[in-house]
């Protein structure tokens, strides 16, 4: 009988960043959800996305936010202040809720970090003039990009980047689409979808191609789950689903499967960007209406055999928290059971959580 | 609308008038009786503003009986042109508040949690759904809403909140997006982008309602609500003098027509007439407390269901709240206002409110109100309901303390969850800030 084949070696993000900076090259700190990655690129900047991390020393934080802000934000600001985004030239700061808003607008008013803070606005709708808008906005940024920078990309250039994200961004939908028939666990997954959040495009590309050559005939056996929320952290639960024999076969996280983009053949880029950037499935960031959402999951459970969903959330994340109550109304009507579970992604091991996954599971089982 | 209809809804209209006369009439005479050993005397036009605000909810009980359509809408949105279409605008933060001042929001926002909506969220949001889910409300009735208008110059929050309105009522959602305003002004192309929000909602608006876009009505429209919002400046401005003639805690009660019922004849008319009675108060030299010893701004939403034991706490020590950066935000933007111009004014209106802008913009606006209104601290509400207006306070009171001499206090509470209240922590801290403030 033949092994399984190991997972593939990933480097760590810090790693990653710092080999870039010794390179030569600059580091652009990303906060969720949506940024245009090609842009970044062509500026000579390598997004390494920040989503809080997890245990991190949450007091540097306290000293500006209040305690009822989510843990993403909260420790996004700790890891910034206790010097884990010292690595970065420049922080971006996606507006996607009031919480992350907030952390902008701090940053760039009080506490000044050294590296260049600048935000970015996402329309909340998919109209002509949110993505009209989008453009602009990314042109806008274009010019704050070469200050910082002093680089001058040309159109070519930022096409190039945009060709090469979306073989990335294609590649990371085949990597959804066949998960459950990779013959590695859950957390290893995970490992591997997420370091689209730091590699660069032409790192990630070949890792997802070998990736997909080992995609078997069958899925893993287990219970199939479809995962929602924002972010798989902290890792206990995904250690904790594996170990009560729970496959997850569809994802709808912020940080994963709500950032399957699709293509645009527009002759603008920054039009090309904006049209690519909105094209994600239902996101209450973005502002799509709930049934949209509920169509999406109610699809993704349809098509991936998924028997449940899993909402697993950061507390106080009100984007996620007003969709909860419909989603779930309407995944019971479709027969499809769901359990929301709230975690701070300091607590490593939220036994409550985790006891709650369990009974799910033997439930679905 | 059949004939009968409209017949029963003009009775109701009629007999629901007269009661809320009848109820100023008594709140007037309650009125003359009234005593405080520390609070000022009551404004006279208290009683009047109340059925003002009466008439509003009454007129939008049987606004669908006679044929009008209803609009929900968010306390920033540009609602001049819903007005200039015969929209009847109904707010469900307004509503909130009164909520939370009759102290019947709590039991509204557990009808909400039993259906699942998390305590962490906006304390305001679950008051609403728990009314629509409940049917109960002070307020009589609410009519179901023919379209929604969520603008997210406020927070994102709304527009969470108006996706489940849309599902609950199958309504129409009209977003205005905004984008947020991280340094001094928005740029060119946001303000465009809200421009074009505006012109296209209009044949939208037009179809819901019935009625078509006319200019002059628009203009006179803009023209009303910046001449209020004008009025309502002047109204705190007054505070100017010493002792303030009307403390924020006052305002707070006294905004709901500026809010929900910006671009009214009436609107115009009532501050008028608070106007000259704030001027008759400053001519006998009557305060908002009878001793006026220290003056204070007070930041962020009311908490509204502890309205009465504030100014009460205060003013036993001398202290009025004089200013506050909320009230002030319903009157600071009326010269950008130009009627002339309808549209594209509101754009850069609605993109401009202080909630819409950095955190370093409101310090400098609390910083301006200190000097402009002489003030010696500020309380600093750290509102777990209002993240877009409470994140950035820590460094703001910091830079007040620091950088500018002011005293300046955190205070946690809620502005509509009395179960957020920490009643001895609150009494505590006041005290002691209080002490702070000095002789």
């Amino acid at each position: 009988m033949n092994p399984l084949p190991a997972p593939p070696s990933l480097p760590r993000r810090r790693d990653v960043a710092h080999a870039h900076r010794a390179r030569g090259g600059r580091v652009a700190a990303v906060l969720p959800i949506h940024a245009p990655r090609a842009l970044l690129r062509a500026f000579g900047f390598l997004p390494i996305e920040v989503w809080g991390p997890p245990n991190v020393n949450a007091s540097h934080a306290a000293a500006h936010l209040q305690p009822y802000v989510c843990s993403i934000v909260g420790n996004a600001l700790s890891f910034l202040l206790s010097g884990g985004l010292d690595v970065a030239d420049l922080v971006l700061v996606p507006h996607a809720c009031d919480s992350l808003q907030g952390l902008g607008s701090i940053l760039i008013d009080f506490v000044h970090p050294r590296a260049t803070v600048l935000p970015l606005y996402l329309p909340r709708g998919q109209r002509p003039c949110d993505v009209d808008f989008l453009a602009d906005e990314l042109r806008a940024l274009a010019e704050r990009l070469q200050a910082v920078s002093t680089r001058t990309p040309t159109s070519d250039d930022l096409f190039a980047c945009i060709e090469r994200e979306a073989q990335a961004d294609d590649l990371l939908a085949r990597l959804h689409e066949v998960r459950a028939r990779l013959p590695w666990s859950d957390p290893e997954i995970y490992g591997l979808l997420r370091s689209r959040e730091f590699l660069p495009a032409e790192e990630f590309i070949p890792v997802a191609e070998a990736t997909l050559r080992q995609t078997g005939p069958a899925p893993r056996c287990g219970v199939p789950v479809l995962l929602s929320g924002i972010v798989p952290e902290p890792k206990a639960v995904l250690e904790a689903l594996r170990n009560v024999g729970v496959v997850v076969v569809g994802d709808d996280l912020a940080c994963t499967g709500r950032r399957l983009y699709r293509r645009s053949s527009d002759p603008d880029p920054y039009r090309r960007l904006a049209e690519s950037l909105l094209s994600g499935p239902p996101d209450p960031t973005r502002g799509s209406p709930i049934r949209d959402r509920l169509a999406h999951l109610r699809e993704l459970a349809g098509r991936s055999g998924a028997r449940g969903v899993i909402f697993y959330d950061v507390k106080f994340c009100e984007p996620e928290l007003f969709d909860l109550p419909r989603l779930r109304a309407g995944l019971q009507a479709a027969g499809i059971p769901s359990i929301a579970i709230e975690v701070e992604l300091n607590d490593s091991q939220p036994h409550q959580a985790l006891t709650r996954i369990e009974a799910f599971a033997e439930m679905l089982a | 609308m059949s004939g009968q209809g409209r017949v029963t809804a003009r009775a109701g209209l009629f007999l629901g008038r007269a009661a809320l006369r009848l109820r100023r009439i008594r709140a007037e005479q309650r009125a003359r009786a009234w005593q405080h050993d520390v609070l000022g005397p009551p404004l006279r036009l208290s009683p009047r503003e109340k059925e003002l605000v009466g008439r509003h909810w009454l007129e939008a009980r049987f606004a669908p009986g006679l044929g009008r359509k209803v609009a929900w809408v968010t306390s920033g949105a540009p609602v001049e042109l819903l007005k200039a279409l015969d929209f009847f605008v109904v707010y469900p933060e307004n509503h909130g508040a009164i909520c939370g001042t009759a102290r019947v929001a709590e039991g509204l926002m557990m009808e909400a949690e039993a259906a699942g909506y998390s305590r962490d969220l906006c304390s305001y949001a679950r008051t609403d759904i728990g009314c629509v889910l409940s049917g109960r409300t002070p307020v009589g009735r609410i009519p179901r809403p023919d379209l929604l208008v969520a603008c997210t110059n406020i927070c994102q929050t709304v527009l969470f909140w108006y996706r489940v309105l849309a599902e609950m009522f199958e309504a129409p959602l009209l977003l205005i997006d905004t984008p947020f305003v991280y340094y001094d002004e928005a740029p060119a192309h946001a303000v465009e982008y809200v421009k074009r929000q505006l012109e296209e909602a209009v044949p939208l608006l037009e179809r819901i309602s019935g009625v078509g876009l006319k200019a002059e009505r628009l203009r006179d429209v803009a023209r009303l609500a910046k001449t209020a919002s004008e009025l309502w400046m002047e109204v705190m401005q007054r505070n100017r003098h010493q002792p303030a003639p009307i403390s924020a805690i006052e305002q707070f009660i006294q905004m709901a027509p500026i809010v929900e019922m910006r671009g009214d004849p009436e609107t115009v008319d009532y501050y008028a007439c608070l106007l000259a009675e704030l001027d008759e108060r400053i001519a006998r030299g009557i305060g908002a407390v009878q001793a006026e010893r220290k003056r204070l701004l007070w930041d962020n939403l009311p908490v509204w269901y502890r309205l009465r034991d504030l100014a009460e706490t205060l003013g036993r020590h001398g202290v009025v709240l004089v200013a506050s950066t909320y009230t002030n935000a319903w009157g600071e933007l009326a010269p950008m206002i130009d009627p002339e111009r309808p549209l594209e004014s509101a754009a850069r209106t609605y993109l401009h409110p202080i909630l819409n802008r950095g955190t370093g913009h409101k310090l400098a606006t609390m910083r301006r109100m200190i000097d402009d209104y002489r003030l010696d601290g500020v309380i600093l509400h750290s509102d777990r309901s209002c993240k877009p207006y409470s994140v950035g306070q820590i460094d703001q009171r910091e830079r007040l303390t620091r950088d500018y001499g002011r005293p300046a206090l955190l205070l946690e509470a809620d502005h509509n969850d009395p179960r957020c209240y920490a009643e001895a922590q609150v009494a505590n801290r006041l005290a002691a800030f209080i002490e702070m403030l000095g002789p």
